[in-house]
């Protein structure tokens, strides 16, 4: 039962992680797209409860940076005007969930702009474009695992149950996609597609390449696990009853191949997610304007901003608290499966 | 309580009659060779209405594959099987459907031979639903009726079978083998997976039932004791073959094949029945 | 036992046919070529480009073009590359053989952390350190691959200790072959760090469930109820009994290295296959493409082979079975 209890717990904890990623509108901010060339790369800046004379003060406050004299990207703080923290203000209008026009944000200053993660070079808010990237990001992810995992169900389900030829070709089949490193593959795939597509062909075109890249492995084992039940003598009863391979396969056969398939999904979401940062963070991806976990970190690929701008590498660890509950609704999953195994992290759903 | 002499009920056409059964198996060992299995090699017999044939044999004898080619459940490459007066091996698939209903098997192991994810209540109805031929109310009803037959409390109805014991169990399958009112109950070493002190009390219910509700039992056994306690007749196989076929009291006493003598001395000294040469 | 291995050698060609067949349909298929952004130049004349075109034959049918591929291939000629304006054969050695020099150095140094690591851990299992490292192993998890090479990167840059990218020094040419060597390494030791500790966290905890299953067998309590001594009773008994998942691990952790070197050479530009094959994407360059597919499927192929054959040794059941008729 306590596996029972975790699960849960991991599965409450992604689920608020998504919905802060859900309302991004409501807990950035300012739009994701939203430049003020006047601040190029600014470091995040802190929060303080003291300020220069030493007074407290009851609400947090940020102070403005402005460019140092004689440097163009070195910023110090503005210690004149203190801009109080505020909460729950009207900003930047949003669609809440898409279609709720909504103008409520969590928090923001008055007059000026709060940078919590820094600025990019066209000074976008670098939080509001993480918590916006975050929603491309995962939502690639997932609908890319839903993808991979209808088509692995369905063709380890026909070779599985139909043997004979199908299962041969299908799994020779399977074997090739196997044979080839999953990220050239994934790598190929995409390039072998037009290359300049707007950002909503390219979100769906990158999906449909990570599910097409991704399917060998949950077939084979929904195969497997096929393979098993079709023998099990519930399911010749059943056949003895006059029951038709439909309905074997739909009331028998695929409730066994649940367990196998939400363990697939825990484990492929964080690779898929991770593909499409890779892909995105090429160009290969989600381009430009909007941000995605990958391409946030674009800007990386040049010298200077690896070496000054520190704060361009904080998209990559977004994916840290997602990786974690994932992770460990996997390893729940896994402990209900087999309790008395020793903890084996995922050797059978991973090979 | 066995049947006297071979036919009961004065009809002349055995319910069953299998002749020249032959099942080939095709395996591939792990070298990936192509190896050829004779499952049944020309096995051939008849059961009369309301009798009890047991099949004995050794694992490896084909036994459980007789089972399941007399049961439909899979397609033998040559020979007939009449049941009924229709040989069911050379009609469609559909017409199949139809009788599949009047024969049913008894799996070896319940722990396996009923859903574990399903409620007692849901493995009792599957044939009927499957079956298609009442409403949901009249299935329920049906379904108490047959947990009341098999000796099972109506609470167990919404627990899974894996909360029942093995002997609970195996009632439980013989009363979803029942709920169709089949005329041939197969057994697929039916007794042999449960404790011996249940099998007893399970056995007898079967005895029950077949006079109760006039079936016929084809029961297949490795156990020779429980074979002359429980059947008429006795057919011994050995290697997709029948050895040896006569009434239980004549196989045991003289015995013609040496697989049936094997079989006599692997019985435990008490029940061996009294042969000449086993007198030591 | 030769048959076995050339069983094994068939299955692998016939997957490295599917695979060059698939990617040469990709790559054909492909919309755009290389000519496209040619005619786009109007330095270029049309005719200069027809021209072009016929003497690649990128006008013949499919099946044609494949045919003579694969034909010049066995001459070991693996085609043109209209972006280097050269044969691609050459090109891909030099690229594939620092792929190859990345990636065998990350597996053997991964693999020589993470078993003693595994094994240890498994020893001590659910105790204090055997904890500490499943936690230490579940931080890196976590952490996305780009994430650990960014990060390395993001390091190397801001310390100044390693160079940020390339595989040689400007000066290279000038060094003596033991400063060669030194620079070699001294390169190879972000992305070779990148790499291992990508692949580190799986492998340690694999490793560790293997040989923990293992250290609860029956056997080995009888062993040590036999009085027989801790290193023996590991590294004679534990291991190869655990040799089975492990190695299989092996021809497994292969594939996900070549991956994440693909990702780790593009970000440290590394000059393997991996940068190749996004040039050669971008560029719509068809022959580099497959070439640079195949050689990494050849990689992983090979990679495998290696790891049926040691299965093969060291599993005696397999040798049975396979030579039982």
């Amino acid at each position: 039962m306590t596996a029972r209890r975790s699960l849960t717990k991991w599965f409450v904890a992604l689920c608020v992680m998504h919905g802060i990623v859900v309302c991004a509108g409501f807990f950035a901010p300012y739009d994701p797209g939203g430049q003020d060339r006047r601040n190029p790369y600014m470091p995040p800046m802190r929060l303080h409860l003291q300020d220069a004379r030493g007074q407290l003060h009851l609400r947090p406050f940020v102070y403005s940076l402005k460019l140092r004299d004689g440097s163009f990207d070195q910023y110090q703080e503005d210690q004149t005007t203190l801009h109080p923290l505020q909460f729950f203000l009207s900003g930047a209008g949003y669609r809440l969930l898409g279609f709720v026009p909504c103008r409520w944000h969590l928090f923001g200053v008055e007059n000026s702009r709060i940078y919590l993660l820094g600025s990019d070079g066209y000074g976008r808010d670098q939080f509001s474009r993480l918590l916006f990237g975050g929603q491309v990001s995962l939502l690639a992810g997932l609908l890319g695992a839903g993808l991979t995992l209808v088509i692995g169900a369905g063709i380890g389900s026909v070779a599985g149950y139909f043997g004979g030829w199908r299962d041969d070709i299908l799994m020779r089949l399977s074997e090739l996609f196997l044979a080839l490193p999953w990220l050239y593959l994934l790598f190929a795939l995409r390039a072998f597609l037009p290359l300049a597509v707007n950002p909503l062909q390219a979100f769906f075109l990158i999906i449909a390449v990570i599910a097409a890249v991704g399917w060998a492995r949950p077939a084979r084992l929904v195969r497997g696990v096929v393979l098993s039940a079709k023998e099990r003598d519930f399911v010749r009863a059943a056949r003895g009853f006059g029951a038709t391979g439909g309905y074997l396969w739909r009331r028998h056969i695929l409730p066994e191949t649940s367990s196998v398939l939400w363990t697939q999904a825990a484990i492929l979401v964080p690779q898929y997610v991770l593909a499409e940062m890779t892909l995105s963070f090429l160009g290969l991806g989600v381009p430009e304007p909007v941000p995605s976990w990958g391409n946030l970190l674009s800007s990386l690929q040049q010298y200077s901003v690896l070496v000054s701008y520190w704060w361009m590498y904080l998209p990559a660890l977004a994916m840290v608290p997602f990786f974690v509950g994932y992770l460990g609704i996997a390893s729940s999953l896994q402990e209900r499966e087999q309790p008395y195994k020793v903890d084996r992290m995922g050797l059978g759903s991973l090979t | 309580m066995k049947a006297e002499g071979a036919t009961t009920d004065g009809s002349l056409q055995p319910l069953l009659k299998v002749e020249s059964l032959v099942k080939l198996y095709v395996k591939r060992n792990l070298a990936g060779v192509r190896e050829e299995v004779r499952a049944l090699d020309g096995v051939s017999f008849a059961i009369d209405p309301g009798a009890t044939l047991a099949v004995v044999g050794e694992s490896g004898s084909g036994k459980s594959t007789l089972a399941s080619c007399v049961a439909c459940l899979e397609n033998p490459k040559s020979g007939s099987i009449c049941f009924d007066g229709r040989n069911i091996v050379a009609i469609s698939e559909r017409h199949r459907r139809e009788v599949r209903p009047q024969i049913q098997l008894i799996f070896q192991d319940p722990a396996n031979s009923m859903n574990p994810r399903w409620s007692a209540l849901e493995i009792l109805i599957e044939p009927l639903v499957l079956q298609r031929k009442m409403n949901r109310e009249e299935m329920k009803r049906r379904a108490y009726r047959l947990l009341d037959r098999v000796g099972l409390p109506s609470e167990i109805a919404n627990r899974p079978p894996t909360e029942l014991s093995g002997g609970q169990r195996q009632r439980l399958a013989i009363a979803r083998a029942l709920a169709l009112e089949p005329k041939l109950l197969i057994l697929d070493e039916a007794l042999s997976a449960i404790d011996c002190s249940i099998q007893a009390q399970v056995a007898n219910l079967l005895m029950d039932l077949q006079t109760s509700l006039k079936m016929t039992y084809l029961f297949i056994t490795h156990d020779l004791s429980m074979a002359a306690h429980l059947a008429d007749e006795i057919a011994v196989m050995s290697h997709g073959r029948i050895v040896e076929h006569a009434p239980t009291e004549k196989v045991l006493r003289q015995p013609e094949s040496e697989t049936t003598r094997q079989l006599l001395k692997a019985m435990p000294k008490m029940i061996r029945p009294a042969l000449p040469e086993m007198q030591q | 036992m030769i048959g076995f291995l050339l069983r094994r050698l068939r299955h692998a060609l016939f997957l490295l046919i599917g695979v060059s067949v698939l990617a040469f349909l990709f790559a054909a298929l492909a919309p755009g070529n290389y000519f496209d952004e040619m005619r786009l130049n109007p330095q270029i004349a049309p005719e200069t480009i027809a021209a072009l075109r016929a003497q690649y034959g990128i006008d013949r049918p499919l099946p044609m073009r494949y045919a003579s591929w694969v034909n010049s291939l066995l001459h070991g000629n693996m085609g043109f590359s209209f972006a280097y304006n050269s044969a691609v054969a050459p090109i891909l050695m030099v690229r594939a053989r620092n792929t190859l020099l990345l990636t065998a150095t990350s597996t053997l140094l991964a693999w020589a952390i993470a078993l003693p690591l595994g094994i240890w851990s498994a020893e001590h299992f659910g105790k204090l350190p055997d904890r500490l490292l499943s936690w230490g192993t579940a931080a890196l998890l976590v952490i996305p691959d780009l994430g650990i090479a960014l990060g390395l990167l993001v390091l190397a840059v801001r310390s100044g200790w390693f160079p940020s990218g390339g595989m040689a020094s400007v000066d290279f040419e000038t060094l003596s072959v033991f400063r060669q060597l030194r620079d070699m390494a001294w390169h190879m030791v972000l992305p070779v760090s990148a790499l291992v500790l990508c692949a580190l966290p799986l492998l340690v905890r694999h490793v560790r469930a293997a040989v923990a299953d293992v250290l609860n067998a029956p056997f080995l309590l009888a062993a040590i109820g036999h009085g027989i001594p801790r290193r023996t009773l590991l590294y004679r008994f534990a291991l190869p009994a655990a040799a089975n998942p492990l190695i299989s691990l092996f021809g497994f952790s292969i594939g996900a290295l070549l991956s994440s070197s693909l990702m780790v050479e593009v970000v440290m530009s590394w000059p393997g296959l991996g940068p190749l094959l996004l040039e050669s994407i971008l560029s719509r360059d068809l022959y580099v493409v497959v070439g640079a597919i195949l050689f990494s499927t050849i990689f992983l192929v090979f990679g495998n082979l290696t790891s049926d054959l040691l299965l093969y040794l060291a599993d005696p059941r397999i040798r049975t079975e396979s030579s039982a008729r």
